[in-house]
Parts: structure tokens; C-alpha cells; sequence
């Protein structure tokens, strides 16, 4: 009998073990990961990064400039698309997803989209936009983002009204008020914040998200601030210059990489601790 | 009235996800439909993508993606089971937190950096230091063997899978983190009543309690793993084609796609381009589907 | 603090002594003390938050589980302190079974609910496991109920059904005492009655520590009663002294049904 047992804690241990091992190895891939992104990231940090164009090929230096602002330019008018179709679909689920079918179908739907393949969105963006307007264009890269981004939304919006205690809700009914009052006015105003954090987690999905811009915005290898043109990214700059024979490209790649990766964790660890203080309070 | 005015024009907007999918399926159909009428349902196992030729064929690339996909789920399954386990069991509470938060910024890492990760730093150390022990170790085994043959370049299916496993790690253990948090504590009491370890309890109860939803988890994973673009292009090598080693460089429908589709020649090129990615968006949407369904049954009702 | 260790009485089945209990800073239970008698049922009464259900669960210390709860004093069981950190305290719960108020199968077969607990101490046949399941269930009064299922979930019974699989499992394993957490408040009282019918067989060969919210309930299962109050042991006697002859008055109070 003890034989027995002492196998069985032996198994136990090595099992433990072995759960650790796996959570080391996740902790050592992410820091591996960020320790290449900072120590070769912060290398091709100079000021030209910011002040100078993307090189053509055989030129010395160069910098991020367009691809910076044409990123931030395409984020920003993705995220102008995305957040009231989101909030206003989130708003439906809350408010008539408990019963209606189509309601339940949607967010169905919806959690697909969470994770379908971004490249066919670029596909789907090129086939509706680029073919009709006759070319590749800023605008079309932020439709493509704007159409990942939105499920996101959808999904926390949705989530954090449905935080609202019932009370706040009936207390608001009670008052008289109409359906669409209490929702924008009360329910919605109570959430703002997780509401916002929705929208800066889609944000941070999206920003570097390099598929779908491939088909869409291209790139643009000089200042640009015109939407209806092929526009510089940072994603596409990083996809282009990585895979090149030139030394300085692969070093702004590194340094556009950092660039993102910075924007994104800072978005992720920010938004935790925002809500940890929220939660306490 | 105003209120009727809302319902609807929330639901319009709610429609606009609808609408995408349905705009996805029908557009891809219909730019694929040049290639989908010269090669017949035959495209899909064919193994051919000559553009001199003007003649394609989706084997290599479905192979490729498939294979990948596959093996990352090898890799990522065990190491989040370990991962869900620990945060869920074994881990003391203070660290659960930032250990968690950690895993999950592993999931917010952009994939272009996996793949430029993967590329400059991972497949150079895997060139060197793993694959030549691993050919001499499994190289001559019959069956397998074959599977480590050829030049240690880097690059490849396996390199493509071990980066792919990684970026679908979080999403996994997350997913298996959730559920194991809805066995009841009482259920595990009594299996620690009856003198269980920890592993047993994992193992005999709190597996088989949260299977449906460990399942659902996986196939996240996998509709993941199946449709994830930049961190496969940058390591998979590009070649397509079929090659029985696993050293060897391929492709995956994704990277196909991407390194493609910007300078593909308009007619059957771009239409059999399309047909691919009309292709990944079935196979990822019934993956995804049904991933979606067993998460929800298990979070839901699922219960003492 | 007397810190030696009691000499092992037969009659004795758990000596507990000096116990304290602490939910982090909040003291659950307050120097207890007591001797659960061997191969009788002891029953533990008194109203909600009144600790005895912590009391049940420092015997099998599955307060272990949760990080901040902590027991101090001695709990002597085959003369030595149950609560000692080097107590392996798998081996202490395969003597000390438990049964929780909610019914809990495992999710596996009636057959294999049984058989996983013995399998854990055990190698045995196939036929000699076969015999085990089906004398455990015969013990829990459910074996005719069930031997033509044993391939079926133990989620496909009825309540009071799972109730006793889960005694049985706990029996299977042959524990010295048998812990019941409130195990019929959730069942139907035809239910109950089975299973305090159970309780009366099963004491004849093992010691039985039952908490219960019923009186009723303690008063027809039970040789023993503890009456416990705010964390403390107020009265420990027979149960026919407790409930005819109670010494002290919130005792008195309590079964007369003037609070609680």
C-alpha cells in the first residue's frame, strides 16, 4: 500500500512540477520576446526615427515619419467608425439580447468575428473598397481595422452594461424615464468607464495588426496625409523592411516594432490598473 | 415611438457584424469565381501553384496551414493545461494576478513581432542548437525520420508551429483558466476529502467536469492558430509546396496570401488568391463556431 | 497550554483539544474542546456562523485548501496530533471520510465514483473491485437501485440518490470516521429518512461526526450532542441529557426554538 502511495505523491510532484515548468516557459517567452523588442528597439530609437521620412532602397538613415502619422491617421479614423457602431450594437445585446433571438445570434456571430482571420477582412475590404474606388487608400485601411476593431467593442460594451445593477436600472424605469433614455443616460454613463477601456483594448488590437492593411492602405514610401491615397503604416513599413537586404531598414523595423509593442502593452497594463483601482473603490 | 426608434437603430447597428460576415462569404465568392469555375472543387486537392502556368491549386497551402496548425496545438495544448492549472491550483494567491496579467500580455503582443522575433532570434538559435541534436537524434528512425531530414535552416513548418504555439498559448489557458474556476469548490473538497492530490483532483475531476469547455478552448486556439498571417509568414520559409519533413520550408493559406496578393496578376491569380482565402474563412468560421458553442454551453449551464 | 500527547483510548475517536480556528484575523472558533466517542454518532448543533461546520473541517483539515485559514491546538487521532505541519494530510482524509450538504458525484460512472477512492490506496482485481463496489453501495442502501446502471453517470440519479453514492464512496475506502456536513438539508425527506436510517446501520462500524441545523434530526440520529455558539463549545453531553436535562440556558434556549 504505501508503495502505491508513494508513487501516487510522486506523480503529484512531478505533475506540479511540470505545471510550473509551463508557466516558466510562458514567462521566459514573454520576457525573451521583449527583452529582442527593447534592447534591438531602443538601438534605432534617434530622433530621426520621427523627424524623417522612410528611405528608398540604398540610402543611408531615414526614419518612421509618414509611417507613423499615417498609422496614427488610419487608427484614428478606424476607431471613429468603430466605437458608435460597437457601442450602439453592445447597447442592443444588453438591452434586448436576453430575449430575442437575433439578438443571441449577433453576439454569436460577433465572438466569431473576435477571432476570424484578419487577412480576409483585408480581402473582403479590397473586394468591397479598393476594386470599386479604383485603388488602394487610407480610408480603405480604416474600414478594414474598423471592421475588427467593432467586435471588440461590441463584446465589452456589452459585458459591462450588463454590470449595471438591475436596481439602478428600475430605479431609472421607475422615474418614468423611456428605454432609450435610461440606457444612453443612465446605464451607459454608469459604465463610461469600462465602456472606454473597450474601446482602448480595441485600439491596442488593432494597432498592430499588419494583414489587413497589406491589401489596403499598401504603403507609401512618402508624406502622405491624404486618406483617398495609398498611405504609409508602421505594420506594413515593419513587414516590408524586415524581410529586406539593408541593414537600416531591419534596424527601423526593430524600432517600429518597439514603437507598437510599446503603444499596446502600455494600453494593456494601463487599462488593468485603472480598472483594479475602480474595482477596489 | 422613441423608443421603438432606439431598439431599431441599435439593431441596425448590431446588423452591421452580420452584414460583414455575410459580405465577407458573398464578395470572396464572387471575386473567387473565375478560379472557382476553371478548376472545380479539384482545387482544393491539388497540388500545383504555378503562376507561369496560370494554373493553382490549394494542397500545399492547406497542408501547410493544417500541419502548422496542428502541431502548434501539440506544443500549445500541454504548456497552458500546466499554465490554467497552476494559476488555478497551485499558485499562491498574491501571484495569481501579475502571473495571469502576464500571460495575457503575451496574447496582446502585436504578431508582427512574433514574426520578427521569430525570424531574427528564434530560427537563427533553432538553426543552430536544436535542429542538428534533433536530427541526429530522431534523423534515422524509421518512419518519423523523415520528418527531420534536410538542411537545418531555420525556417520552416516546425519553426512556423513553435511561434504559432506561443501566440495561441494565452488564448488557451485563459479559456481553460475560466472554466476550471466554475467546477465547484465543493466538488473538489470531495475528491481532497477522499485523499486525492492535487494532480488527481486536476486530472480526475476537474478535467473531466470542464471538458466541453477545455475542448471549446482548444478549438479557439486552433481557429487562432489556422488563420494568424505575419508571425507564420515571417518563419514558415515560403516555398509552395509539399515536403515530407517538417524542416522543410512551406506555406500556409495566410502567408500565401500576404506575400501574394499585392502583386498578383489580375484574372485566375487573384481569383484562386481569393478562392484560398474564401477557403481559410469556411474552415477558421466552423472552427470558431464550434468553439464558441462548447465555451458557452460550459460557462452556462453546466453544473451541480 | 498542555502540549503532551494523550494516551489513545479506545473509546475515543478524536480528542480535540484547546482548538482554536482563524479565518485571518477572525477568530472562527475559540478553545474547544471535546472527545468524539468511537463507533457512536456525535452531533453537532447551534445556529448558522456558530462554527460548527469549521469544527467538522478541521478534523480532515480541508480548511488546508484555502490560503489565511489556520487551527491551533490538537486534534489527537491514533495518538497523534492531526494538526501537525508534518501530518501528511492525504492519509488523514483517507480515514476521516467526508459527506457534503450538497450531493457531489464525481463526473465519472456510479462504478467508477466508487472505485476511484479505493483505487487510491488499493491495487486490487477486477473482481475483488467489483466486490468493493458493490459492498460499499450495499452499505449506502443503494446497490439494488442502482446495480443494473452501474455504466451510468453519477449525475443521472436523483438526489437522495447521489447523497448515498457519496456516502458510499466515502464508506469504500473503509475511513475510521465518516465527517457529515449537513448531508439531508438538501434533499426531500423521504431522502432523509433513508439516509438517517444509513447513519443508524453505518454506526455500528464506524465513528460518525454529523452537523446538522435539523434538532430533530440530531435527536434521532445521534448518541452525542455538541451545542456550539459564536465559535465556542457551550454544551457537549448524551443527546438525551442535551435535549431533556441542557445544564446551561442558551442551550435551553436553542432547542426550545427561543432563538436560533
Amino acid at each position: 500500500m504505501m508503495s502505491l502511495y508513494t508513487r501516487r505523491i510522486w506523480i503529484n510532484r512531478i505533475g506540479i512540477t511540470l505545471s510550473m515548468l509551463a508557466m516558466s516557459l510562458g514567462l521566459i517567452a514573454l520576457l525573451w520576446i521583449l527583452w529582442t523588442l527593447f534592447s534591438r528597439g531602443f538601438a534605432a530609437l534617434s530622433w530621426d526615427l520621427f523627424t524623417q521620412d522612410t528611405p528608398s532602397p540604398g540610402t543611408e538613415g531615414g526614419g518612421l515619419r509618414n509611417a507613423i502619422v499615417g498609422s496614427g491617421l488610419i487608427l484614428f479614423f478606424s476607431m471613429l467608425i468603430s466605437t458608435p457602431i460597437g457601442i450602439l450594437a453592445g447597447i442592443y445585446l444588453a438591452e434586448y439580447g436576453r430575449v430575442s433571438r437575433f439578438a443571441s445570434f449577433t453576439r454569436f456571430m460577433t465572438d466569431i468575428m473576435l477571432s476570424a482571420p484578419s487577412i480576409v477582412i483585408g480581402l473582403f475590404v479590397y473586394a468591397l473598397f479598393v476594386v470599386t474606388t479604383g485603388g488602394f487608400s487610407g480610408w480603405a485601411g480604416s474600414l478594414a481595422l474598423a471592421l475588427i476593431a467593432i467586435p471588440v467593442v461590441v463584446r465589452t460594451t456589452e459585458n459591462m452594461l450588463k454590470l449595471v445593477p438591475t436596481s439602478l436600472r428600475e430605479a431609472a424605469f421607475a422615474v418614468g424615464a423611456p428605454r432609450w433614455q435610461v440606457s444612453l443616460k443612465v446605464t451607459l454613463r454608469a459604465v463610461k468607464s469600462g465602456v472606454v477601456t473597450g474601446v482602448l483594448l480595441a485600439m491596442a488590437r488593432i494597432t498592430g495588426e499588419t494583414a489587413p492593411l497589406l491589401f489596403t492602405a499598401l504603403n507609401n514610401q512618402f508624406f502622405s496625409t491624404n486618406m483617398s491615397e495609398p498611405m504609409g503604416n508602421l505594420p506594413v513599413v515593419i513587414f516590408q523592411f524586415a524581410l529586406s537586404p539593408y541593414d537600416n531598414w531591419v534596424n527601423l523595423a526593430w524600432g517600429g516594432a518597439l514603437l507598437i509593442a510599446l503603444l499596446v502593452l502600455a494600453v494593456n497594463i494601463g487599462v488593468r490598473i485603472v480598472f483594479r483601482n475602480k474595482v477596489k473603490r | 415611438m422613441q423608443d421603438k426608434f432606439f431598439h431599431h437603430t441599435t439593431q441596425l447597428f448590431a446588423f452591421v457584424v452580420l452584414a460583414a460576415l455575410v459580405g465577407i462569404l458573398v464578395s470572396l465568392t464572387y471575386e473567387a469565381w473565375p478560379s472557382i469555375k476553371a478548376f472545380g472543387p479539384s482545387f482544393l486537392w491539388t497540388n500545383i501553384w504555378s503562376v507561369p502556368d496560370d494554373k493553382y491549386g490549394a494542397l500545399a497551402a492547406i497542408y501547410g496551414t493544417v500541419v502548422t496548425s496542428v502541431l502548434a496545438l501539440l506544443i500549445a495544448v500541454p504548456i497552458s493545461f500546466g499554465i490554467a492549472l497552476f494559476l488555478t491550483e497551485t499558485c499562491p494567491v498574491w501571484l495569481r494576478r501579475p502571473l495571469g496579467t502576464a500571460i495575457e500580455l503575451l496574447a496582446g503582443i502585436p504578431s508582427i513581432v512574433y514574426g520578427i522575433w521569430g525570424l531574427f532570434v528564434f530560427a537563427p538559435l533553432f538553426a543552430d542548437h536544436i535542429q542538428p541534436p534533433l536530427q541526429a537524434l530522431l534523423g534515422d528512425v524509421p518512419v518519423i525520420g523523415g520528418w527531420f531530414s534536410g538542411p537545418p535552416i531555420g525556417v520552416g513548418i516546425l519553426t512556423a508551429s513553435i511561434v504559432l504555439s506561443l501566440m495561441v498559448i494565452p488564448f488557451i489557458a485563459s479559456v481553460m483558466r475560466d472554466v476550471f474556476e466554475t467546477v465547484p469548490h465543493v466538488l473538489k473538497e470531495s475528491a481532497y476529502g477522499l485523499g486525492c492530490t492535487t494532480w488527481e483532483v486536476a486530472r480526475s475531476v476537474v478535467l473531466p467536469y470542464t471538458r466541453v469547455g477545455v475542448i471549446g478552448g482548444i478549438m479557439l486556439g486552433l481557429g487562432r492558430a489556422l488563420g494568424e498571417t505575419m508571425a507564420v509568414t515571417f518563419v514558415i520559409g515560403n516555398a509552395n509546396r509539399i515536403n515530407g519533413s517538417l524542416f522543410a520550408p512551406g506555406t500556409s493559406i495566410a502567408s500565401t496570401l500576404a506575400n501574394e496578393f499585392g502583386e498578383a496578376d489580375p484574372g485566375l491569380h487573384i481569383a484562386s488568391l481569393f478562392e484560398l482565402g474564401l477557403v481559410l474563412f469556411i474552415i477558421t468560421f466552423v472552427v470558431l463556431a464550434i468553439s464558441r458553442w462548447l465555451i458557452s454551453r460550459s460557462m452556462g449551464s453546466e453544473g451541480l | 497550554m498542555p502540549d503532551q500527547v494523550m494516551p489513545p483510548d479506545e473509546n475515543i475517536a478524536l480528542q480535540v483539544r484547546n482548538l482554536d480556528f482563524f479565518y485571518g484575523d477572525f477568530k472562527g472558533l475559540n478553545n474547544v474542546n471535546l472527545d468524539v466517542a468511537n463507533k457512536k454518532v456525535t452531533a453537532f448543533i447551534g445556529p448558522s456562523g456558530c462554527g460548527k461546520s469549521t469544527l467538522l473541517r478541521t478534523f480532515n483539515r480541508m480548511y488546508d485548501l484555502y490560503p489565511g485559514q489556520r487551527a491551533e491546538g490538537q486534534i489527537i487521532f491514533h495518538g497523534k496530533n492531526l494538526l501537525d505541519k508534518s501530518q501528511d494530510v492525504n492519509l488523514v482524509r483517507a480515514k476521516i471520510g467526508m459527506v457534503f450538504q450538497k450531493p457531489t458525484p464525481f463526473p465519472m460512472t456510479i462504478y467508477e465514483n466508487i472505485a476511484f477512492g479505493v483505487r487510491l490506496y488499493e491495487r486490487m482485481s477486477k473482481s475483488a473491485m467489483d466486490d468493493r463496489v458493490e459492498w460499499a453501495l450495499n452499505k449506502a442502501a443503494l446497490w439494488g437501485e442502482v446495480k443494473d446502471k452501474l455504466q451510468q453517470n453519477g449525475l443521472s440519479l436523483s438526489g437522495g440518490q447521489q447523497q448515498r453514492l457519496c456516502i458510499a464512496r466515502a464508506v469504500a475506502v473503509k475511513p475510521d470516521i465518516v465527517l457529515l456536513d449537513e448531508p439531508t438539508s438538501a434533499l426531500d425527506p423521504i431522502s432523509t429518512a433513508k439516509i438517517e436510517e444509513l447513519i443508524n446501520e453505518l454506526k455500528s462500524e464506524y465513528t460518525i461526526a454529523i452537523v446538522t441545523h435539523n434538532m430533530q434530526q440530531a435527536a434521532r440520529v445521534s448518541d452525542f450532542t455538541a451545542f456550539m455558539y459564536l465559535g465556542e463549545l457551550i454544551e457537549f453531553n448524551e443527546t438525551g441529557t442535551i435535549f431533556m436535562q441542557p445544564v446551561k440556558k442558551q442551550t435551553e434556549d436553542y432547542i426550545t426554538g427561543r432563538f436560533g
